[in-house]
């Protein structure tokens, strides 16, 4: 482990990003996927830690045009509660609803859960059926720069993403639901709540007579990051959602997905849930 | 208080009552200091380096680096302390390790230094080389012919065995083979038993590592002064047992030991044998001349403390039509680990079960413990009752089902009743078993919910529900182990009749200060605030045995209950001197010496003491008693009336299995408990809710991982302890059966509301499901393989001969 040279809590973005810039820095943000980490001798701090908590204007959830807008400080416990998400994202705040603890809700955040780039990161999985994408900001030359890019393209490997080192993901934008959305989150552990996820599933589309389209799949703990699933999407893909189509759908899924065997489960045993859960949800879509 | 102003004084009982623990609100608070939280002037700060390596010979030791580390005070390993003698009940096991390792738990070397920090940082400058050795890694293995030996007797240099003198404890001499110990037992003619039965069933069921999780991690501190007596803050279950072991250890004589307990973040068994680690904190507060503190990271717990017995069982059990049972035959076979702790005495509880839970004519019982490189299991709640009835409880319900015959009606019909004594010379003097298994069967709706799930197992939907019932016998009056099962008292009323009890018996949560205190006031007629407890220092507490099978409360209440009858006696006699009445005709109540017909006050109980005190005949209340329970020692055959009472209960379990993922989500509890009596309700129920969810954790969720010798899961994210969501509605009732020999009638209860569950569990999931799982625990995926038909059937065939 690298001692820590140098403790920093900017108060602005520009302060941050300033810091950022001239490299080598560790950001903390609730601090409960870092401190365990570092502790275990799993991630090694850099020279520079930097307190993010104190930089205005990260933290919130607020309506931007056609999309919601959620800062990378809002921590757990705040989606939960937020009327907004309950309006436009409520997957999100069911997701929240199967999120460790309490403790850890009040002081983990958005933001965290995305950049520590876990495949089972619980928020992750909803929010690439929703089609979020996420903003990251940096400040090479002297001024501000922001870019957009989609959740389901930024994660590269366990704990790797497309972030670059002098960036700080600011927030992520959520597009405002068609009517007609419909989506569902589902997140297996062997307790109902402080449980890494074995497999969670989530689905999304825009529900009528009968019909799915804009169909969106994504499982977790099933690949080295949150994936989509294509083929089960296409299975689903404006076809009737009727018993044949459910299972076709359910059927792809289990060939669809690769996991793991480690001390949570199974690859067998995952699969056979990606299966079973995906035909529930899917049954579930169709009676509502 | 103007005795005037009270005109009479009605008799009132504290027994039965719902008190407060005396320590909650210290806890409740935060305020309780634990050996965590104790400081002591001067003291260092001690961590041990563990092997890296599962099985191997250590080929070097260098701690030159870590020696000259700024603030380290003493690095030492096995060569420094020549005179180590082997710990444990087979003094198989020296604490530190020189020669060889067994497993990944073992202590290589140990630091004392300023800090936890600089001592770890020297536990990282130590080098050890290793030679690995062949890894035994189940107790199957261990067994078979030319299986690499973990106790290998030690070889001369011309190849022959060393000679040594005889009685060298196995951690010098060896061992030829892997097996650690044999029980055996047997009552009737099981052959002719079994010619004589209708239906004979027989199943292997494995049984798997748990460990206890106590809030508060292990740890001592260990201190000489001047004159080379050793003062020890540890969190032992059995000070007065430590107390000699360690002067044996150091060859001093034992008055010279001194052991205080701090406030112990729980016990459950785990701290009753000696561990490396408190003789390893001796050796370096000899070395540092300085007093040393050794507390275990959460990690170094659940790697380095002990476990509940894992168990592989064989069991054949028969019975006529008409559900007469005829015979049990078992066979187990012990992983023992590395080392042998309380773990492999199991049997003697556990044959216990198999021969006298029910009335059977014929019992044949035979344990194999063998050493492997696992961890090695101590003594945990239920001591090896939980492994027993998950197995004598799933053939009930399997004999029953092979018969046709109601599963209730088929245990009430060979239930035990009191005034029997059985095949192995258990004397059930009170027994409220069979009143156990219909009140709790009627309170949960059990018969008709078995049926209607039964109707259900093939409707629609994936989750199905179920009901399962199992019952246990436990002791509940002590248990005759050593020479004593005794404990002594001393009770001193003082000027303003305030009482002191000074108890041999240890408090590790479980509530005994509160119900001692409870028993005593009752006697004095005074209310529980005028007592305190003084239960922790081997320097002033009269000796007991330890705080161990679900005794305290039988075996400590009766002395504190005599203790405090002598002081009545002794109070009486001086008020009826000094007021002139018949002592027979005097009571005490309320504070007050009262006229027992008519509850009139004759004199406040505090003026009486002073005037006992202060004057120039002075006398003091101060009385002593020890109690011994009326118990016997098994013979050689492990047969015996050990314990003084016997406890018993039967619990329903109610699930809902959802067989898409294969959730069991337990969802009520319905116990029903012989106690003898209930002595404080709150601290009964507290203690019944606790066991249950601790039996529900063996059987849905707990598991300790070891594969191939290493344990994979030390921590609570994967180690699943089960959380307040999860645990079931509740539902607990009371079988006052009034021990004759129990304090006001009760026996002890601490462990036995674990001891059902997850037999009970079993029996619910076959309802639901139709699908029998012999192996625990029941996790989701264990259950959907085994609802899939995908379940590893545990196999015996391997070792049933050996
Ligand atoms: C007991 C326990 C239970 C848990 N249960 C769950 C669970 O059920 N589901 C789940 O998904 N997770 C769980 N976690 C993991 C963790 O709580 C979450 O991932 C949480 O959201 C992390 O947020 P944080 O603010 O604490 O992140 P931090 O630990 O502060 O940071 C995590 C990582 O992200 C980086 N980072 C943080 N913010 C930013 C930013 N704005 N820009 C760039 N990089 C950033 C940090 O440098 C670090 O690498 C659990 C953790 C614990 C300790």
């Amino acid at each position: 482990m690298t001692a820590i040279e140098r403790y920093a809590a900017p108060q602005s973005l520009d302060e941050a990003l300033g810091i950022l810039q001239q490299g080598e820095v560790t950001i903390l943000a609730g601090g409960t996927d870092l401190m365990p980490q570092t502790k275990a001798g799993r991630v090694a701090f850099k020279p520079t830690l930097m307190n993010i908590g104190r930089v205005a204007g990260l933290k919130g959830v607020t309506l931007d045009g056609q999309h919601l807008r959620i800062g990378a400080l809002t921590t757990i416990s705040e989606l939960l509660r937020d009327p907004l998400v309950a309006q436009h994202a409520p997957v999100l705040a069911e997701a929240c609803d199967h999120f460790a603890s309490d403790q850890i809700r009040n002081a983990g955040t958005l933001g965290g859960n995305i950049n520590n780039a876990s495949p089972a990161g619980d928020t992750l999985v909803p929010l690439i059926v929703l089609d979020t994408e996420v903003e990251l900001a940096s400040k090479p030359n002297g001024s501000v720069a922001t870019r957009r890019m989609p959740l389901a393209e930024f994660f590269t490997g366990p704990g790797r993403t497309k972030r670059n080192a002098n960036e700080l993901l600011t927030a992520v934008r959520i597009p405002l639901p068609k009517p007609g959305h419909v989506a569902r989150f589902y997140k297996f552990g062997t307790r109902p709540a402080l449980d890494i996820s074995t497999i969670s599933i989530g689905i999304a589309g825009v529900m009528r007579d009968g019909t799915l389209t804009n169909t969106r799949v994504a499982f977790g703990a099933v690949a080295p990051t949150p994936v989509r699933a294509p083929r089960t999407e296409a299975a689903l893909e404006g076809r009737r959602l009727d018993a044949g189509a459910i299972e076709a759908a359910a059927d792809a899924a289990r060939d669809e997905v690769n996991p793991i065997d480690d001390i949570r489960a199974s690859a067998w045993y995952r699969k056979e849930l990606i299966h079973n859960m995906t035909k529930r949800m899917l049954d579930h879509v169709a009676q509502a | 208080m103007n005795v005037a102003e009270k005109p009479v004084i009605a008799p009132e009982s504290l027994i039965g009552q719902r008190i407060q623990k005396k320590d909650a609100p210290e806890k409740a608070a935060g305020k309780t200091r634990y050996i965590q939280d104790m400081i002591v002037p001067g003291v260092l700060h001690a961590k041990i380096l563990r092997s890296s390596r599962v099985h191997a010979k250590i080929k070097s030791i260098d701690t030159s680096a870590a020696k000259a580390l700024p603030g380290v005070h003493v690095v030492l390993t096995a060569a420094d302390v020549p005179d180590q003698q082997p710990i444990g009940v087979a003094r198989d096991h020296l604490p530190l390790k020189g020669e060889r390792v067994r497993s990944l738990r073992d202590e290589i070397a140990a630091v004392a230094a300023d800090s936890e920090e600089i001592a770890e940082a020297a536990l990282r400058l130590i080098r050890v080389e290793y030679e690995d050795l062949p890894i035994v890694a189940t107790p199957e293995d261990a067994i078979k012919p030319g299986a690499p030996l973990i106790h290998p007797v030690p070889l001369a240099a011309d190849g022959q065995p060393k000679a040594l003198p005889p009685k060298t404890p196995i951690a010098f001499a060896g061992k030829p083979d892997n097996i650690a110990m044999r029980f055996d037992y047997t009552h009737g003619d099981v052959a002719q038993a079994e010619a004589e039965s209708d239906v004979v069933v027989e199943d292997t069921f494995q049984l798997h590592y748990v460990t206890h999780c106590c809030m508060g991690v292990s740890g001592v501190i260990a201190e000489f002064d001047a004159s080379g007596n050793l003062l020890m803050y540890s969190n032992t279950q059995v000070p007065f047992l430590h107390k000699r072991e360690f002067a044996e250890y150091l060859n001093i004589d034992p008055s010279r030991v001194r052991i205080i307990q701090p406030p112990i973040g729980g016990g459950f068994g785990s701290k009753l044998d000696i561990y490396p680690f408190e003789v390893i904190c001796i050796f370096l507060a000899r070395a540092a001349k300085r007093p040393v503190k050794m507390v275990f990271t959460r990690e170094e717990e659940f790697l380095a403390s002990p476990t509940r017995q894992p168990v592989l069982l064989t069991l054949r059990s028969g019975c006529k039509k008409d559900g007469t049972l005829t015979f049990r035959q078992v066979h187990t076979l012990h992983d023992n680990g590395a080392y042998t702790s309380w773990g492999a005495t199991t049997p003697f509880v556990m044959m216990q079960t198999f021969s006298s839970l029910y009335r059977v004519p014929a019992c044949d019982y035979h344990t194999t413990v063998v050493y492997t490189n696992n961890p090695y299991a101590g003594s945990f709640r239920g001591y090896g009752n939980l492994q027993a009835t998950f197995a004598i409880e799933q053939h009930m319900d399997m004999l029953a089902e092979k018969i046709g015959m109601d599963p209730l009606n088929f245990r009430i019909k060979n239930a035990q009743d009191a005034g029997e004594v059985t095949g192995q010379g258990m004397s059930f003097k009170s027994c409220g078993f069979k009143e156990c298994l219909t009140t709790a069967a009627e309170r949960s709706d059990y018969r008709k919910k078995h049926a209607d799930n039964l109707a259900n197992r093939d409707a629609p939907g994936p989750v199905k529900r179920g009901i399962g019932m199992a019952s246990m016998l436990h002791v509940g009056g002590g248990a005759k182990i050593y020479p004593s099962d005794g404990c002594g008292t001393i009770l001193k009323l003082d000027d303003f009749a305030n009482v002191t009890l000074i108890t041999g018996a240890s408090e590790i949560g479980q509530g005994s200060e509160t119900v001692l205190s409870q028993l005593v006031c009752e006697e004095l007629g005074l209310p529980i605030s005028a007592v305190t407890v003084v239960n922790n220092d081997t320097a002033i507490t009269p000796w007991d045995v330890g705080v161990h099978a679900s005794r305290t409360t039988f075996i400590a209440g009766n002395s504190a209950i005599g203790a405090a009858r002598k002081a009545k006696a002794k109070i009486l006699a001086a008020a009826a001197k000094k007021h002139g009445c018949d002592e027979a005709m005097l009571d005490l109540r309320g504070g007050f010496v009262v006229v027992a017909e008519t509850g009139e006050p004759v004199v406040e109980l505090a003026r009486l003491m002073r005037n006992l005190h202060f004057s120039d005949k002075a006398e003091l209340v101060m009385t002593t008693f020890y109690y011994e329970p009326p118990s016997v020692h098994q013979d050689k055959g492990f047969k015996g009336d050990v314990s003084a009472a016997y406890a018993w209960a039967t619990q329903v379990v109610e699930v809902e299995v959802d067989t898409d993922t294969g959730i069991v989500k337990m969802t009520k509890v319905t116990g029903t408990h012989d106690v003898g009596r209930v002595l404080n309700r709150l601290g009964l129920e507290g203690q019944i809710e606790g066991g249950v969810v601790m039996g529900q954790g063996y059987a849905l969720t707990e598991n300790l991982i070891v594969e191939n010798g290493v344990t994979r899961n030390p921590n609570f994210r994967d180690y699943k302890l089960v959380t307040a969501p999860e645990i079931p509605e509740m539902d607990i009732t009371f079988v006052e059966s009034m021990d004759g020999e129990g304090p006001q009638g009760a026996k002890g209860v601490g462990e036995a509301p674990s001891i059902c569950i997850a037999a009970a569990a079993a029996n619910a999931i076959y309802n639901a499901t139709g699908v029998r799982i012999f192996g625990l625990p029941f996790t989701p995926e264990a259950v959907y393989r085994a609802l899939r038909g995908k379940a590893e059937k545990p196999n015996w065939q391997a070792w049933k001969s050996a």
